[in-house]
């Protein structure tokens, strides 16, 4: 008791001792950071090491000036990406300038699931792409900044389409699960507007898809890692089958408000163009066709059949084949399109609170007629440190983005699918500005006039879509913390779709309109508490357990009706006569969730990790319900070992060695019951069958294993890493075929084994890094995709419609291989096409049909490299593809080479053929001897089998797909404005491909599926754009 | 300082202690609602556990029964289609699609998706009878009145003996009584993994009849009062019991059963024909109608997308054409009206589709409410016809066909013979019936599928490919597919 005055005394002293105003002592200061190559470091972080709560941050060029109450100390200067600094300093010694060296790629901090990870602790195989990857690159959407850049990531743009859905695989698994800033984020397509009809109107397809992950804008992120083993993705456990894609947003960081104009402007052209005949040569071709035939005629009259009419061969073409009119339908249907991009963004704060700030919109109009995508972003991210234990944050964006729709890519009726073979001797308007009735020209392929299916056929897709999390970290001790995070995503997305009385489709109804719209909100809560503790610098233990919750639930409300006000220009649902069908539904699920995982490292050089998830999903059946997903891996740093020779070569060698488990249980909700749906009968409600369940249904399941090699040499001059993988679904959950006599076609169930194994490498390298730097990288992985399981042998497939088989899934083959009839070229003689008699009927049909080629390459990857020279930087990214087929299914309609489908009248007059054909027809089989590919032209005989080898591809490609240069203006003062770069960029310059379509790089049915996926039916051509962009930070 | 250490250690323990304890505390609490939180309920469908539990699931059934008949592969459009498509009637174009073409070629293959269709929607419609057959008995619900109980289980034997009969005439050697190429005969609720192979002809007629004498019993006409008024002809009558078994006698060639049951129908009085074929097209449920299944504008049929879609259809536009051979055998007819429900007219078709032209039978673009004719009177007097004449009463043959000819034009029947009873009964079902599903199947009848619609076609339809790699070859395939 007695004691007591004196601590408080103590404790008086201490605290006059830490404040600085109350004591003399104090020494000012100054100096300037720098990198390397001499640029000023801003917002680098200076401490005092014997007291961290003096700090502060240089300002834009690179000085700092800091007062501590001491005489002599350390100062510790930190920036993100380089080595920490420490500069003892003393009275006599108070202007400290310094230089920061780059920290080792190995150093750096990297987001893994639930947490961060220096790189060189971790033992699963992740891509990760930050910096330079993707700042400052206008990029349209996420997955242009990933393309090529990344081993074992396959991007695919199936269709150019403004704001279309892009196909992303990991390691031969599609549709990965997307998680932003923690929160795994919805990706599907929200509309439900069909793009592909048939020519009655009914739904074929969904052709191309809208992604909702482009909601995301791409100027927003800072960085995104690819999971793709178990190891590092099986703590995401029920979703993670497919890979996991995480996604962190730019937070700010403590310093002087910073703000960043971002301007772009650009113009879109088609990158390629097919090139059909003109009139003339349209013509010419049917001519051709017609003196071809009547030579066989005249060589065995009953080459036709007995009833055969030879006049259709000889007599004049009408008057209609000959109106100087020329029309290129290409170039009437597409255009030069603009491209817009601005954003503001400010970040900024202090110690305790920071925030990022951000507001951008994105016009792009499109290349075909009547098409846009526009997008309005905004975003704030805010992080409060409330003492030193408690901090919390929000991360709130919203999302307005409207589309112009345009239906093309699996269907019949869009406009580029008109265009592609429409008539050259057809006008668009008549001369009375009405539009042309195609009907009464020379394609029959038609479904309509293409500038009236563009014009007279008007959807849009408007989505609104808030993304907001607020989470606290919670610091019990030093090294245990406790995390809590709530999010939602709330969606609400509209579609309006409107046939004018004009169009083929609503002419008989009085136009037709469907309005709907869907609406999804999506919460999560995640608790984790996390264990961190080093002892001794030789064990290091991280610790991580978990509870998360969550609950999606959506409704869609779609309407469409028919006959409207005659002149009226009315397009709602509500203007319409009859209402012809409705739909409103829900749909929902819930995930229950724990998840544990143990990091051990020793010395940091044997690392051990193990994980462990339990999933509980409402889609599976109670006694299914639950899933675990456990995972394993070791690492080794060799060069850490002290056997390990002393090298300036091999600085840094890791191996590493991951197995275990996730789940996938994308199937749709409520799929383990049988259900009766509601139906009509005579205006009576009632309950019908809707399927047969298997009860038994449970967690579709992915293990995997991964072998991985990290190497750095001569530190960091070189780095990269090669990877094995070997995974095997087992339990696919699939829609499989089961006998008729059920009542019903198919089954979801657990059925099948799917295998991915491959390798994949990467190596980066700055050879030069002066006064001038250049980096360059090269990423190859090699696939190896096979079924190994089917509940039976083999299951026809049915891309672009239901009429002929385009894709088989059979055991012992790859996934999305394609069915067809093997084509054997012309015959030199007769110019008549051959094609295996497989099956030697002597008839070739589709029972000769066999696995004809593969839609997933063997290799993909791509090269980057940058060169940076004083104020100038050029950036070369290319992405390449081989070994893969398209099936260029839109070829068998076009290539026709003067074949008509009996387009005669009774006078035995010819008005209509199939179709216009491509400018390369012209090389086809006319005389004897010709050697050529293209059969000889036929008025009667169709010599274009759509499905087979005679319009199957060669895909591969090597796409120079991004060129940029920019250029940093030095400002003499930095007052106003502390940088500006401007910059010039060509997107998709040039493809290297033989493949004589758009675009190898396609799949019409939106490509979701990979069965059924590389399939070429009309799908928007992508464009070659140019920009010319300022990027400003005061 | 050590003192201060130890204060922190414990404070550490407790810290700790307390974490943990509200961590399990809490996951206890979770884990308990994780079972309530993981039930989450469709609320767009009824679980099959939760049907046939009261009389209204039991009505709910029966209109999804009738809906089963409407699918587009089956009554609601290709099924009755297709049928003409494959014979001289009719032919297809469309698209240049490898699937009609096997119509239009006369080459029909095992991979055409329609058949596929047909086979999976008619074994649907059995699927839900035999879940109704199943339960209906089982209900234990007051307000369920024994008649409506009674008449509803009659219903669903009756369609489960229709859609047998179809996939058999479709499918099987249905004029051979000793042929082992039946249908699989389901009569219970199907599970997954059953396997089904093929009945014989015999047994699958035996269970037809089976049914179809249960729902005799049991059917009533339209005295059994629903809630929502009493039944019309757009729902299965005793009349269309009885007629079902007079079309099923016949195919079986039992003549004077076909003959008796024909007679019950006509002499009900509950049906008669009309004066002007096209009111049959133009009007619902026409005095015509012993089972129509009945469309409407928000719940429509396939007809027209397939055999009209607008005036100025190319051929690729329209499914299912009116075969030339067709007007030819209508223009051996000048006085049958009937001829103007098939148009040819070069003024109407688009030259793409000539020298084809399209049935008139279903027509309303904007509507597209077409009915399916599942049964009308003129085809039990055709019936009658036949047995009379198979039996030897070429009078009595020759007076029902003159029946239907008077109101269709007022034409004259020629004198019957032995010789040309067959080609006469024939032609006139054919100027009735076509593009309602009967041509195909009343070729295969007399055997001259091949000598009328090509001499590599055959009189029987190839099951699926898809059906015979789904039970593992355990169906047998009929020879020369």
């Amino acid at each position: 008791m007695q004691r007591r005055p004196i601590h408080l005394l103590l404790l008086l002293l201490l605290i006059l001792g830490n404040s600085p105003n109350l004591f003399a002592q104090n020494l000012k200061l100054t100096g300037v950071i720098r990198d390397p190559k001499g640029e000023p470091l801003i917002g680098a972080t200076v401490r005092w090491k014997e007291d961290p709560s003096y700090g502060t941050q240089t300002d834009e060029d690179g000085r700092f000036e800091l007062e501590v109450p001491a005489t002599s100390g350390t100062l510790v200067y930190s920036y993100v990406g380089y080595n920490n600094h420490e500069d003892p300093f003393s009275a006599t010694h108070a202007n400290l300038d310094a230089i920061l060296t780059e920290q080792s790629e190995l150093e750096e901090v990297i987001v893994v699931g639930y947490g961060t990870q220096k790189k060189s602790d971790i033992t699963g195989a992740i891509s990760s792409l930050k910096g330079d990857d993707i700042r400052g690159l206008p990029n349209p959407n996420l997955g242009t900044s990933i393309t090529g850049k990344a081993t074992g990531i396959h991007v695919v743009t199936p269709s150019g389409t403004p704001g279309a859905g892009l196909l992303i695989s990991v390691r031969g698994s599609e549709n990965p699960l997307y998680v932003v800033d923690g929160i795994p984020m919805i990706s599907e397509s929200n509309s439900g507007l069909s793009t592909s009809y048939d020519t009655q109107g009914n739904t074929t397809g969904n052709g191309q898809n809208v992604s909702s992950i482009a909601d995301l804008n791409p100027d927003d992120i800072a960085s995104i890692e690819i999971l793709k083993d178990a190891s590092s993705a099986s703590i995401y456990g029920a979703r993670a089958a497919n890979g996991v894609v995480l996604i962190t947003t730019k937070r700010g960081a403590a310093g002087k408000t910073s703000f960043n104009f971002n301007y772009y402007t650009g113009m879109q052209q088609r990158s390629k163009k097919i090139n059909f005949m003109s009139a003339d040569e349209f013509v010419a071709l049917v001519e051709d066709a017609r003196a071809q035939d009547l030579k066989k005629y005249e060589e065995d009259p009953t080459y036709f059949g007995e009833d055969f009419n030879p006049d259709i061969l000889t007599n004049p073409l009408p008057d209609s084949w000959n109106t100087n009119v020329n029309v290129d339908w290409e170039d009437e249907v597409m255009q030069n399109a603009p491209v817009n991009n601005v954003q503001l963004s400010a970040s900024g704060g202090t110690e305790k609170n920071r925030f990022y700030i951000s507001t951008s919109y994105f016009d792009q109009q499109g290349i075909v007629i009547n098409s846009y995508y526009k997008r309005f972003n905004n975003r704030m991210n805010f992080d409060q440190q409330v003492n030193d234990k408690l901090s919390f944050g929000e991360n709130v964006s919203f999302t307005y983005s409207k589309n112009r729709r345009s239906f093309n890519d699996d269907t019949y009726t869009g406009i580029v699918t008109n265009a592609l073979g429409c008539s050259p001797l057809m006008p668009p308007y008549n001369d009375d500005g009405t539009y042309a009735d195609y009907t009464l020209y020379q394609a029959a392929w038609l479904s309509d006039n293409p500038i009236l299916s563009a014009n007279e056929v008007i959807a849009y897709s408007n989505s609104y879509r808030g993304l907001g999390t607020v989470w606290a970290d919670y610091k019990i001790l030093d090294d245990l913390s406790f995390r809590t995070s709530w999010s939602a995503d709330f969606t609400y997305f509209t579609d309006d779709q409107y046939w004018s009385p004009l169009t083929t489709d609503a002419i008989e109804l009085g136009g037709k309109a469907t309005n709907g719209s869907f609406k999804q909100l999506n919460w999560l809560g995640e608790n984790t508490l996390t264990y961190d503790k080093s002892w001794n610098k030789v064990h290091h233990l991280n610790l991580l357990g978990g509870f998360t919750l969550q609950r999606n639930q959506s409704n869609r409300l779609y309407v469409t009706g028919q006959g409207f006000p005659i002149g009226s220009g009315l397009q709602n649902v509500s203007s319409s006569a009859v209402l012809t069908s409705r739909l409103a539904d829900g749909t929902g699920w819930a995930l229950v969730s724990f998840l544990g995982r143990a990091n051990y490292d020793f010395k940091g050089k044997y690392l051990a990790s193990f994980s462990m998830r339990a999933d509980g999903s409402s889609r599976f059946g109670p006694e299914n319900q639950y899933g675990y997903f456990p995972a394993g891996s070791v690492g080794w740093r060799i060069t850490q070992e002290s056997f390990f020779p002393e090298s300036k070569v091999f600085t840094d060698l890791k191996l590493r060695l991951s197995y275990g488990l996730t789940g996938d249980q994308e199937i749709g909700d409520f799929q383990y019951v049988s259900f009766w749906s509601p139906i009509t009968y005579t205006g009576i409600a009632g309950l019908s069958p809707r399927n047969i369940a298997d009860p038994n249904l449970r967690w579709q399941s992915n293990a995997k294993l991964n072998a991985g090699i990290d190497y750095e040499l001569w530190n960091g001059i070189v780095y990269g890493s090669l990877e094995y993988y070997h995974e095997e679904k087992y339990d696919l959950l699939s829609e499989d075929a089961i006998p008729g006599t059920t009542g019903f076609a198919t089954i979801t169930r657990n059925a099948g084994r799917v295998l991915n194994s491959g390798w994949e490498f990467n190596i980066n390298a700055t050879p030069i890094r002066a006064a001038v730097t250049w980096d360059i990288g090269f990423n190859i992985s090699y696939l190896h995709n096979e079924v190994l399981e089917l509940t039976s042998d083999s299951i026809l497939l049915y891309a672009y419609n239901d009429l002929a088989p385009s894709h088989i899934l059979a055991v012992g083959q790859p996934q999305g291989s394609y069915w067809g009839v093997k084509y054997l070229g012309v015959d030199p003689e007769t110019g008549d096409p051959m094609y295996e008699d497989l099956n030697g009927d002597g008839v070739v049909d589709d029972n000769d049909a066999t696995i004809i080629g593969k839609a997933l390459p063997d290799y993909y990857g791509g090269i980057t490299t940058n060169l940076h020279w004083k104020n100038w930087n050029l950036n070369v990214a290319t992405s390449f593809s081989l070994g893969n087929d398209v099936y260029n299914m839109i070829r068998g309609e076009y290539l026709s080479l003067g074949y008509s489908p009996e387009g005669w009248d009774a006078e035995n007059v010819l008005y209509q053929v199939y179709s216009n054909n491509p400018e390369y027809a012209n090389d086809r089989w006319m005389n004897p001897g010709d050697q050529t590919d293209i059969p000889r032209a036929s008025l009667i005989n169709s010599n274009n089998y759509q499905n087979s080898t005679q319009n199957l591809e060669n895909g591969s490609f090597l796409r120079l797909s991004n060129i940029g240069l920019s250029y940093d203006l030095k400002l003499k003062s930095k007052q106003y404005i502390r940088a500006c770069q401007f910059y010039l960029q060509v997107q998709n310059l040039y493809t290297f491909t033989s493949y004589s379509g758009y675009d190898p790089e396609v799949s019409s049915t939106g490509g979701v599926d990979i069965n059924t996926t590389g399939v070429d039916y009309a799908a928007y051509p992508k464009a070659r754009t140019f920009l010319l962009g300022v990027n400003l930070s005061f | 300082m050590k003192k201060n250490l130890s204060i922190n250690n414990n404070l550490m323990k407790s810290h700790i202690r307390f974490s943990i304890s509200i961590l399990l505390v809490a996951s206890l609490l979770l884990f308990s609602s994780c079972k309530k939180f993981l039930n989450v309920e469709s609320p767009n469908d009824v679980a099959n556990d939760n049907m046939f539990t009261d009389g209204a699931s039991l009505l709910s059934a029966r209109i999804g029964l009738y809906n089963t008949l409407q699918n587009a592969a089956y009554y609601g459009g290709y099924f009755p289609l297709m049928i003409d498509a494959y014979s001289d009637n009719g032919t297809a174009g469309g698209y240049d699609s490898p699937q009609l073409n096997q119509f239009n070629d006369k080459a029909l293959g095992a991979d055409n998706i329609f058949i596929s269709n047909f086979w999976v929607a008619a074994y649907n419609t059995i699927y839900t009878a035999n879940q109704i057959i199943a339960h209906v008995d089982g209900i234990n619900d007051p307000a369920l009145s024994d008649e409506v109980r009674t008449d509803v289980k009659g219903e669903a034997y009756c369609i489960r003996a229709l859609a047998h009969f179809d996939l058999l005439r479709t499918f099987g050697e249905h004029w051979d009584l000793s042929s082992k190429y039946g249908i699989p005969v389901v009569q219970t609720v199907a599970s997954p993994s059953d396997i089904f192979p093929r009945n014989t002809v015999l047994e699958t007629y035996d269970a037809i009849f089976a049914d179809l004498n249960e729902a005799l019993t049991l059917v009533s006409n339209d005295d059994v009062e629903y809630g929502s008024g009493t039944k019309t002809t757009g729902f299965v009558t005793n009349y269309f019991v009885r007629g079902l078994m007079a079309r099923v006698y016949l195919y079986m060639k039992d003549y004077s059963n076909a003959a008796a049951m024909a007679t019950d129908v006509i002499n009900s009085q509950a049906f008669s024909l009309v004066s002007d074929p096209s009111v049959i097209y133009t009007t619902k449920l026409s005095s015509e109608s012993i089972f129509e299944l009945q469309f409407n504008v928000q719940d429509q049929s396939e007809y027209n997308n397939l055999s009209y879609v607008r005036d100025d259809a190319l051929r690729v536009d329209v499914s299912f054409l009116a075969n030339e051979n067709l007007d030819l055998f209508f223009q051996q007819r000048p006085a049958d009206t009937r001829a103007s429900l098939v148009n040819f007219d070069p003024e109407i078709n688009d030259p793409s589709i000539q020298p084809d032209g399209r049935t008139q039978k279903y027509r309303g673009e904007d509507t597209k409410d077409n009915s399916a004719y599942i049964m009308r009177i003129a085809e039990l007097y055709l019936i009658r016809a036949e047995a009379r004449g198979a039996m030897g009463d070429f009078n009595g043959c020759a007076e029902d066909l003159q029946t239907i000819a008077d109101l269709r034009g007022g034409y004259g029947i020629p004198e019957i013979d032995m010789l040309n009873f067959e080609s006469v009964v024939q032609d006139e079902r054919r100027a009735e019936l076509n593009f309602e599903g009967h041509r195909y199947f009343d070729l295969a009848r007399i055997g001259q599928v091949a000598d009328v619609v090509g001499e590599n076609v055959l009189p029987v339809f190839p099951i699926p490919v898809n059906e015979i790699s789904a039970t593992g070859g355990a169906l047998e395939q009929y020879p020369g597919y």
